[in-house]
């Protein structure tokens, strides 16, 4: 089903606004008596420790799925779970390629994922770049048009969109994956937030534009749009692992294993009588996160950062 | 984007439809029947949806579907078999046939038999069947055929018919001292009563589970009839208008069920997961095909279902295969059915799939496809299960009943439950529905 | 945010005034701006809603092929059907729980991180990580791990507490499928909120600080109405989102016991594509719709009363 991802509200850059989310130093408490000191520390040190127990649960059943990839089926579904591999395999690693086209079911998500994201935030960057700044007529009523959007979910249009799809002839075609995200519902979201950010740009920036000569086209381009930076940041993210988690429409309208996204082709290792292939699935699972982790692993402080320096004041 | 390899509904014919919003008004009392294939203009591709992903099956009805189409190339040019995860597979076949695109043929589930016998969506196959020479119509069992039937017509094939039976851990029920269930089977004396007691107290010594209706799981109730059968208790009339959940077989049988649940710990209670084929339980009411599911980790045995106080009731789980009238070729789709389940073929796919043929019901045929099985095992468990066998629960108005059951039942599955009252109220909540 | 739902460019300044010629230009390229993203919302939002508007007053048997006109009966049948009702009050449930316990979890882990304790980058990943693991999977793990016998009840037990049976009490159920999907999106949520009070300035801090307010009065007082905008998007959000549900709902609970979990749009879905009844599951999605809408009209209209910073 859909992935329930949010988008942040961003809004311009606030100079003021602090850039560093971990370095900053702990404030010296020199003026303090040192029992102030120990309290604080001993503070700290049970801070850390809730956060230690509140990691738990966002933990554990991501660790017990990479683990249990490493497993036999008869020890996945063992309760209590166990931690660690009894007898570490990596058979179904070898599984996952062996039994469907997953290299290529991989490239599809992939594929469709980026040409979402990038198409996503051209649209989306523009109509809320036009809505903020620009005049013209009938702008709020197509703006609350567009908003409907926001407020259907997919379930409901599932089956008038399949039959547009169907009459088009693009059934098992990659085309409603990307089309549809793209310039329909999802990508309101992303109007949303990237309209958002530009009500709060400083007007001043692009008068400079104007007087160098900039038509408002212009300006979009070389001044605002290079300036939304963090809000384009934080649709392409949640534009990305939106189309990455698709899985009601990959499943109404892809018909052949070629075409599979990894949401789809996760649901295709079963044994012959339709019981899932835990190992199999939880490895082809465990292949498909960790990507997304690490890449979340390594940009999350400019992520938040980003997010951070648009003020997000709304 | 990757190019769109397999033509389907041209753009043209897409409008038309459109046009006509794709609603083809075929009432339900106007079904339809598939004729002599007339060669098309040019070869055909047919889909046929199913829910195995299974390589080895997908690969045997490759095989088949190749054979048909070196024989009739002016037909055929390519079968396409589509795999829908089981979980999905209702979805996805609605979604098809509401947006106007239909598989060609679809596998179709027992449960849903009747819905899909009834609605006009499928043609009628006999006369295909009949008219395709060495096919041997005779030769598939009545009782396989009437839940796929509607008054003379058959509008699918059961090609799936697996017997439920009684698989055991026999180094289980032995370590506790219990008695074997093969020797009662052998001395008549092999009873719902006595399997609840070896469960309950092979349990009570393995510190593990005893008897698992598999695929229960107090949520899947139709699951059940596996042992209601034996009290002769069904959920509804013959002719699916009356409620008789709360007639005294059925009350007994739930009774039964309860109690052995809640008082013996024979079964295992809601929100316990015991999976048999892992050694967690000392026996498991399943369909024969999951042998395959079972390895050298512990000693079995698998033998018939018990008898119930009303007797011995073999119990099979089908599925079918279905042709679409709405689909762009049914003469040709319902061509290609009766050359897949021709007997050559039927004796193939008989590695996987019981067939409802009788001439190929036999410990031998069956024996090269499940050799974990014994000769005798298959003769008395296969060979003699699927004969008078009865299907489970079906109704053509099924996924609703099964969701009001379901919501009511659950009440039914704690210590204090008062089974009378919980099934007046099943009844009460179905009625309804029945009535429609 | 600084600008009501539905207004949009601020009204034009002074000096922009003069150049009459430029505005003028300006609207196309406006008007072109917009394009795709209104054309495609025509096609793939308000098309497909009107035809399930059309859909909805018909009686439509997808198997049968029967499609025929039935005026209001629909919508007749909605107002007799208790289902309908408990599966309302079941959404209702859900989404207000969710909301309450998604957002005050975010805020706490937010506010926690914020602390610039050591190892902060790596709960925040922790944190965050449930975001990117399919649904599915999240889902499948969490059924095991709330069984009768699961992680859960064994952790329990070893605290001397005998958990009650999660998935199947009339009381548990609900709560599970919340708590289930409250640990997979609050991170999310929290990144949202830690990007919010990085914004806080220090100096207003210190100020009060200075000023002898306390940690929690300094919360209450300063950080609570800065962030207060992101609140109640976050809220909006994540109700817009709790109407989805349902995935976690089909592998946890499976609706039950009795219909306690069964949410509407999970009503829909079985209506339309169990029973196959698809003009009533349009006049349900029609009714989804409609709440959808009423529901964050409301928490607009309203958020003038709780969020601070509003122009």
């Amino acid at each position: 089903m859909r992935s329930d991802v949010h988008p942040a509200p961003v809004v311009a850059p606030t100079p003021e606004s602090p850039a560093d989310d971990d370095v900053r130093p702990v404030r010296p408490a020199r003026t303090r008596p040192g029992t102030t000191r120990r309290r604080r520390r001993l503070v700290r040190g049970l801070l850390v420790a809730l956060l230690a127990v509140l990691a738990v649960p966002f933990v554990f059943p991501t660790w017990w799925m990479a683990s249990s990839s490493l497993k036999p089926m008869s020890e996945i579904l063992r309760i209590p779970p166990t931690v660690l591999p009894e007898a570490v395999s990596w058979q179904a690693y070898a599984d996952v390629f062996r039994l469907q086209p997953f290299a290529q079911q991989y490239w599809n998500s992939l594929y469709i994922a980026v040409l979402v994201t990038l198409g996503t935030i051209l649209v989306a960057s523009m109509a809320g770049y036009a809505f903020a700044r620009v005049r013209f007529p009938g702008a709020n009523a197509l703006f609350v048009l567009v908003l409907v959007g926001l407020l259907v979910p997919a379930e409901v249009t599932i089956v008038p969109l399949f039959r547009m799809v169907n009459q088009l002839g693009l059934i098992d075609t990659h085309w409603p994956l990307v089309v549809v995200p793209i310039f329909g519902a999802p990508s309101v979201l992303a109007t949303f937030i990237m309209r958002q950010f530009f009500l709060g740009l400083p007007r001043e920036l692009e008068e400079a534009g104007r007087m160098d000569g900039l038509g408002r086209w212009g300006i979009f381009w070389r001044i605002a749009f290079p300036l939304a930076r963090p809000a384009v940041a934080a649709v392409a993210i949640f534009t990305f692992l939106k189309s990455w988690n698709l899985y009601l429409e990959p499943i109404v309208y892809l018909s052949s294993r070629e075409n599979f996204t990894l949401p789809q082709a996760l649901t295709q290792y079963v044994d012959a009588y339709g019981g899932p292939m835990w190992n199999v699935q939880l490895a082809a699972t465990t292949l498909t996160v960790l990507p997304v982790l690490a890449v979340f692993l390594v940009a999350q402080r400019q992520f938040v950062q980003g997010l951070a320096h648009s003020g997000l004041k709304g | 984007m990757t190019p769109h390899h397999h033509r389907r509904r041209g753009f043209a014919a897409g409008l038309a439809a459109a046009t006509a919003l794709g609603l083809t008004a075929c009432a339900a009392d106007e079904q339809q029947v598939a004729g002599e294939p007339g060669t098309p203009a040019e070869p055909v591709t047919l889909t046929m949806t199913v829910w195995t992903a299974d390589e080895s099956q997908l690969a045997l009805f490759d095989e088949i579907a190749d054979a048909y189409v070196a024989e009739n190339p002016d037909l055929v040019s390519d079968v396409e078999f589509e795999a829908i995860p089981f979980e999905d597979y209702t979805t996805s076949l609605t979604t098809r046939l509401a947006g106007g695109n239909p598989p060609d043929l679809a596998w179709i589930l027992e449960s849903y038999a009747p819905e899909f016998v009834r609605s006009g969506a499928l043609v009628d196959v006999r006369p295909a069947l009949e008219a395709t020479e060495g096919y041997e119509v005779d030769d598939l069992l009545d009782s396989s055929l009437a839940l796929w039937e509607d008054g003379d017509g058959l509008y699918a094939y059961p090609f799936s018919n697996s017997p439920f039976a009684m698989f055991v851990n026999t180094d289980q029920i032995a370590a506790a001292g219990q008695p074997s269930p093969a020797d009662l089977v052998a001395s008549g004396d092999w009873t719902y009563d006595a399997a609840r007691d070896i469960a309950a107290a092979t349990a009570a010594s393995s510190g593990k589970q005893g008897l698992v209706v598999r695929d229960f799981e107090y949520k899947v109730w139709e699951n059940l009839s596996t042992v209601w059968e034996g009290w002769g208790a069904a959920p509804w009339s013959e002719d699916g208008t009356q409620c008789t959940f709360t007639d005294p077989a059925m009350v007994d049988a739930m009774t039964w069920i309860h109690d052995a649940t809640f008082d013996d710990g024979a079964l295992p209670g809601p929100g316990t997961t015991a999976d048999f084929f892992a050694g967690d339980a000392a026996m498991t009411i399943t369909q024969i095909s999951r042998a395959s599911a079972l390895d050298e980790s512990f000693a079995w045995d698998v033998v018939p279902l018990p008898a119930g106080p009303e007797g011995r009731q073999n119990v099979i789980g089908q599925a079918g295969i279905g042709v679409f009238a709405q689909g762009e070729h049914p003469d040709v789709a319902a061509d290609f059915l009766a050359f897949f389940t021709n007997p050559e073929n039927a004796e193939k796919l008989a590695t996987y799939f019981p067939p409802p043929r009788e001439q190929l019901l036999t410990a031998e045929v069956l024996g090269a496809a499940n050799p974990l099985l014994s000769e005798e095992q298959l003769q008395a468990v296969v060979v003699e299960g699927i004969q008078d066998a009865v299907t489970k629960p079906a109704h053509p108005s099924f996924a609703r009943l099964q969701e009001a059951v379901r919501a009511e039942l659950d009440a039914l599955w704690t210590a204090d439950a008062d089974v009378e009252a919980v099934l007046a109220d099943v009844c009460a909540a179905i009625e309804p529905v029945l009535a429609d | 945010m600084s600008t009501p739902l539905a207004t949009t460019a601020e009204p034009l300044r002074r000096t922009t005034r003069r150049r009459g010629s430029v505005d003028r230009r300006d609207r196309w390229v406006g008007v072109a701006m917009v394009t795709p993203q209104v054309l495609g919302a025509l096609a793939f939002v308000i098309a497909p809603l009107v035809t399930v508007v059309r859909y909805s007053l018909h009686e439509w048997n997808v198997l049968s092929g029967s499609f025929v006109f039935a005026g209001a009966d629909n919508y007749d049948r909605m107002l007799a059907d208790p289902g309908l009702r408990e599966s309302l009050l079941a959404s209702l449930y859900f989404s207000l729980g969710l909301v309450v316990l998604n957002v005050s979890l975010a805020l706490l882990l937010a506010v926690l991180l914020n602390q610039k304790l050591p190892g902060t980058t790596t709960f925040r990943t922790f944190f965050f990580s449930p975001v990117v693991v399919s649904l599915v999977a999240w889902t499948i793990v969490w059924s095991f791990l709330l069984q009768d016998d699961g992680g859960i009840n064994g952790f329990l037990a070893g605290l001397g507490v005998d958990g009650p049976n999660w998935l199947r009490g009339e009381g548990t159920a609900m709560l599970a499928v919340i708590v289930v999907q409250v640990f997979k999106n609050v991170g999310l949520n929290m990144i949202l909120f830690l990007a919010a009070l990085q914004s806080v300035p220090e100096e207003v801090q210190e100020a009060a600080r200075i000023d002898g307010a306390g940690a929690w009065r300094r919360f209450r007082a300063i950080t609570l109405p800065l962030i207060s905008p992101t609140i109640l998007l976050v809220s909006i959000l994540t109700i817009v989102g709790s109407l989805e549900v349902f995935a976690q709902i089909a592998v946890l609970t499976g609706g039950g016991p009795g219909n306690s979990t069964t949410v509407l749009v999970y009503y829909l879905y079985q209506q339309a594509f169990r029973f196959n009844d698809f003009g009533y599951a349009s006049a349900i999605s029609v009714l989804l719709f409609v709440i959808v809408l009423v529901l964050t009209l409301i928490q607009w209209q309203t958020r003038k009363r709780w969020v601070f910073d509003e122009v």
